[in-house]
């Protein structure tokens, strides 16, 4: 599904370069689950940026359902990341022009994926019926990011990544959120990557990762 | 609270520093507004002054003698008409050129016999009149001639300058006996002058014209300035839209920060005082920077302007600036006006900024929705007062009510510039609807929806420049089309034929004898008193001088002579003129509301006529009224001496033989023939020298709209590029997103251009059927160029393109971590 191969990355500072990723590789099988721990500033967000086709490595190879991310040029990885990925951020990235379902159905659309039923039963088990017509400023925070895991979901796409998906929630609507997202990627079958810093979101994982100083690290939880 | 305020207004300038674009496009809006305006009412004050001048000088109280045969007058008759005890006083006109080419006119007066409250005669130098009338003598002028050097191109030197002020520009007076020699004039003398109703009436073979009935040029070029007023006034009007498009913006970033400060214990009046105060310093930056390149603005355009008033309506402008204190002030003082205008609404909603207020954009979003509630509604308003003025203007004679206008055409441009928000906002919200199974096109009109409150004062100042341009282009086209076609039937006879006044009885009967000439159009020229008008309804008492011209009707001429009006039919009009009825040009008629059938009752020297009007006829470029007759109907009633002749030649006659065997045989000079073609090309050259600064003031507004539209996507720019990030990450390519953010402006700008062309087309009417009838008193047809229209839509769209062009630009160049960093940071 995933395959990050020897990558690495290095961004140049004024205090001159900054190596976050020194020779990273990591494996993810679909329908697996993993998650991605380590301090603030470690280069978690980086990792993930590089699997969605955001940014590209200085060295090494991504593999993304058989593709090289770091080879494609850029129209190539945009229509990757439609079709194949679901992302997830911390600061839900809604479009603040789109009422709620055309926020939900917009990735779907774009794909050509916009499947009524599928959508129809995200609403509701994401708990926005009724809430339809409004506009994403009108929702409360925890409201926003079940929006945005609908709206990586609706696709169905094999890979979704997430970082810190909860991270903006406060404790009691972060642990409905994840609840939500791990039972609806359950469904799915489709893999996960999650950025965290919490171990209580990691714990229901398969596999858990750490990053120091630009290496993984496997580790328990 | 005064403590604080250094702080607190330091806090509030920290913002520029992190967005110098608005700081930018701030100060752009203001000194464009400034600029022009300050530009245009500097030459609005020169051309005052010097009119001001002028007027002095005409009206000096003085009656003028002339000779009824244009012949300059000699000393010899000068002395008679003094030794029979006439209070008569001699001057002398001529020009002159200095060794730099600069014409000035030289005025010779003798300062013993002109009457001692004469300003000519005093012109405010302390100088005795003794130095004035002995040599070396003197020469007078006001201080703006005085830095050309006193050389003629002749070899000949000016006598010793001495300021005197009062002079108009371009005068210099002297005593008498000084100009002639300058002037080498000899025996002669241009006029005899006397104090006001000194003389009863004019001595035999001399026309005397009243100091009352010299027009002054002040009166025919307020129009003129009035026109130039409102192009400054506009200009103003969308340098406006900038500074309040500029402050929106600064106010929208920094509501975070001014709640900050509003938590922090600061007081929401030292708050509004503290904006205030920027405002107050970046209003002087911008004023001060905006007048002195209005002033520079003006010193370009002056040539112009002057040549534009001098062949129009003979009225003498400096070329050099002269500008009173209050031009200053007043420059500060509307820049600032501007700035209050357009601050206020910011001052307001800081005022009442809610400390608590968290969901910004929801607030913002029904914000918006009032706003365009109050836009409709102000539209509408503004319809309202258009329909009454119009109303109104309709049970005014014609030719009055040219500042309602004016009114008129500002309503109409006003009502649409508020309704254009409304109506995108309209446009957008249907075909979103419609757009629901495209999900690109769908975002794309969604977001232009969100777009819409940022861009939409750019886009009514667009609108009003491409309304206004495409408006007085239109204008400018039909005039000149009528214009030549006018020239074309006026201008008949191929030749045209100008001698001294005895000469002509002598040259119609030679021409006569000739095998190769068709058709001799003799032309004459007089004046008269127009007493008073008889019209069905009423007889009204006048007593306002009018210009008589004769012509020729006969074969060549009659087809072509274009009337405007007749009682029957135009042979019935023709018949009648050559029976001694009249035609009256349209300003005459239009200013006196007469038509076909109204009587006429004229004095002159010992005549007493009363004249029928068979027709009106069109006279463009003529300030005043005229009466026209055939010519040797004038000749016997009004004694009127021959001013021109038209000759046609037959087909394949040797115009040049002909021209050489006028010049041996009469003795005249090479340019005594003129050639109609030449004729045509000074008139056309006037005429395009006319609107050469209509022209540049259009452009430069429309410059300033697309500077508008320019400064308030870059202003924006880094928001934008936070609204794309997401959607670049979900898998739209940049390169789409950035052709997308083209065609939704592209699409926006098309709409405003389509909504432009009846707006257009509305000021072009207004202009041509409200204002020019009331400033110069004829009616334009209203033409229309589809050429132009086509111009307006593609200028509105290259507009657009090219400021969206470049946030585009950035945002698809922009390397994949930057959009990340945005994203990180939204
Ligand atoms: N565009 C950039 N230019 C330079 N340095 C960058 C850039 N983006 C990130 N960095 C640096 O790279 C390092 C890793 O950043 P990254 O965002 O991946 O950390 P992270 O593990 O996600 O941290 P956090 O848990 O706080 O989100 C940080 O030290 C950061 O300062
Ligand atoms: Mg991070």
């Amino acid at each position: 599904m995933l395959e990050l191969h020897q990558v690495h990355k290095t961004y140049t500072t004024p205090q001159g370069a900054l190596k976050v990723l020194d020779d990273v590789s990591l494996r993810l099988a679909p329908g697996q689950s993993l998650a991605l721990m380590g301090e603030s500033g470690s280069g978690k967000s980086t990792l993930l940026h590089l699997a969605a086709g955001l940014d590209l490595p200085d060295q090494g190879s991504i593999n993304l359902s058989g593709q090289n991310v770091a080879t494609l040029a850029e129209p190539a990885r945009a229509k990757l990341r439609r079709e194949q990925l679901g992302l997830v951020f911390q600061q839900f990235h809604l479009v603040p022009s789109l009422r709620v379902i055309d926020n939900l159905r917009l990735q779907a659309r774009l794909a050509s994926r916009d499947d009524t039923e599928w959508t129809a039963y995200l609403i509701a088990r994401l708990g926005l019926e009724g809430l339809e017509k409004r506009y994403p400023e009108q929702l409360s925070g925890g409201q926003q990011q079940r929006l945005a895991i609908g709206r990586a979901l609706a696709p169905r796409p094999s890979l979704l990544l997430a970082d810190e998906p909860t991270g903006n929630l406060d404790e009691t609507t972060a642990g409905e959120v994840l609840e939500l997202l791990l039972s609806l990627v359950h469904e799915t079958q489709c893999a996960l990557l999650v950025v965290t810093h919490s171990p209580k979101v990691a714990a229901p994982l398969d596999r858990c990762l750490r990053l120091r100083h630009g290496k993984l690290i496997n580790t328990a939880i | 609270m005064i403590k604080s305020l250094p702080t607190v207004v330091a806090t509030l300038l920290a913002h520029y520093r992190r967005h110098p674009g608005q700081l930018a496009m701030l100060l752009l809006g203001l000194w464009v507004a400034s600029a022009l305006w300050s530009g245009i009412q500097a030459i609005n004050a020169t051309a005052r002054d010097s009119y001001a001048r002028a007027d002095a000088m005409f009206d000096t109280q003085l009656d003028q003698l002339e000779r009824r045969d244009g012949a300059p007058i000699t000393r010899a008759e000068y002395h008679a008409l003094r030794q029979a005890g006439l209070p008569v006083s001699p001057m002398l006109e001529g020009e002159i050129v200095t060794q730099d080419g600069t014409r000035l006119t030289l005025i010779g007066i003798d300062p013993l016999t002109l009457a001692n409250d004469n300003p000519l005669a005093q012109a405010d130098t302390s100088r005795s009149l003794t130095d004035f009338l002995t040599p070396p003598w003197q020469t007078r002028a006001a201080p703006d001639v005085l830095t050309t050097t006193t050389t003629l191109a002749n070899g000949k030197s000016l006598p010793p300058l001495a300021l005197a002020p009062a002079l108009p520009p371009d005068t210099l007076v002297m005593d008498i006996a000084a100009a002639a020699q300058l002037l080498e004039s000899g025996e002669e003398i241009t006029r005899l002058v006397a104090a006001r109703g000194t003389l009863n009436e004019a001595p035999t073979g001399l026309t005397l014209t009243r100091a009352t009935r010299i027009a002054t040029p002040g009166q025919l070029t307020e129009s003129f300035h009035l026109n130039l007023t409102a192009l400054g006034l506009l200009a103003w009007v969308v340098g406006l839209f900038i500074v309040q498009a500029a402050l929106g913006l600064a106010l929208e970033q920094r509501l975070g920060m001014l709640r900050t400060l509003r938590v922090l214990g600061v007081s929401g009046r030292s708050l509004v005082l503290a904006l205030s105060l920027e405002l107050l310093l970046l209003g002087l930056i911008g004023a001060a920077a905006g007048i002195a390149s209005g002033v520079w603005l003006a010193r370009l355009l002056l040539p112009d302007v002057a040549a534009t008033l001098g062949s129009l309506y003979d009225a003498g402008v400096g070329r050099e600036l002269n500008l009173p204190w209050h031009y200053w002030v007043g420059g500060l003082a509307v820049s600032l006006g501007g700035l209050l205008l357009a601050g206020g609404g910011v001052l307001w909603r800081a005022a009442r900024l809610n400390m608590l207020e968290l969901g910004q954009m929801q607030a913002w979003r029904s914000g918006y929705r009032r706003q365009l509630m109050l836009m409709s509604t102000g539209g509408a308003l503004a319809v309202g007062v258009a329909v009454a003025l119009y109303v109104w203007l309709r049970f005014q004679p014609p030719g009055d009510g040219l500042v309602a206008g004016f009114a008129l055409v500002a309503a109409l441009l006003l009502a649409s510039a508020l309704w254009l928000p409304p109506l995108l906002a309209l446009a957008l919200k249907v075909l979103t609807h419609l757009a629901r199974r495209r999900p690109l096109v769908h975002w794309a009109l969604a977001d232009m929806q969100l777009q819409l409150p940022k861009i939409s004062l750019a886009m009514m100042a667009l609108l009003i420049a491409l309304a206004t341009n495409l408006g007085v282009g239109s204008m400018v086209g039909g005039f000149r089309l009528t214009f030549l076609e006018w020239l074309d039937q006026r201008l008949v006879a191929p030749l045209y034929l100008n001698a001294p006044a005895e000469q002509y009885a002598d040259i119609d009967a030679w021409l006569a004898d000739r095998p190769d000439v068709s058709e001799r159009l003799l032309t004459r020229r007089s004046e008269a008193l127009l007493e008073s008008i008889i019209t069905p309804d009423v007889s009204r008492a006048l007593g306002t001088p009018i210009e008589l011209y004769g012509i020729t009707p006969g074969e060549s001429l009659i087809p072509h002579w274009p009337l405007l009006a007749n009682q029957q039919d135009r042979e019935a009009a023709w018949a009648a003129f050559d029976h001694g009825a009249a035609f009256v040009n349209e300003q005459l008629a239009t200013a006196e509301n007469l038509s076909p059938g109204d009587q006429l009752n004229l004095r002159a020297p010992g005549v007493y006529e009363t004249l029928t009007i068979a027709a009106t006829y069109p006279d463009y470029g003529n300030p005043s009224g005229q009466i026209l007759m055939a010519s040797p109907q004038l000749a016997a009633r009004f004694d009127a001496p021959p001013s021109s002749m038209g000759v046609v030649l037959h087909p394949n006659a040797d115009v040049d033989a002909l021209r050489e065997a006028l010049n041996e045989r009469f003795g005249l000079g090479s340019d005594a023939l003129s050639d109609q073609r030449e004729i045509k090309r000074v008139a056309t050259d006037i005429f395009e020298r006319t609107f050469t600064i209509t022209r540049a003031l259009n452009v430069l507004t429309l410059v300033v709209a697309a500077l508008a539209l320019l400064a308030s996507l870059l202003a924006q720019a880094r928001s934008r590029r936070q609204q794309l990030a997401p959607l670049w990450a979900i898998g739209v390519p940049r390169a789409q997103l950035a052709q997308l953010s083209l065609v939704q402006l592209g699409g926006a700008a098309l709409v405003t251009g389509l909504l432009a062309l009846p707006l257009g087309i509305a000021i072009t009417w207004g202009l041509v059927a409200i204002i020019n009838v009331a400033a110069f008193g004829w009616r334009l047809p209203l033409y229309l160029f589809p050429w132009e229209m086509a111009v307006t839509l593609a200028t509105a769209i290259a507009v657009a393109l090219l400021s969206a062009a470049l946030p585009a630009l950035r945002f698809w160049r922009a390397s994949p971590r930057t959009l990340l960093a945005e994203e990180a940071n939204q």
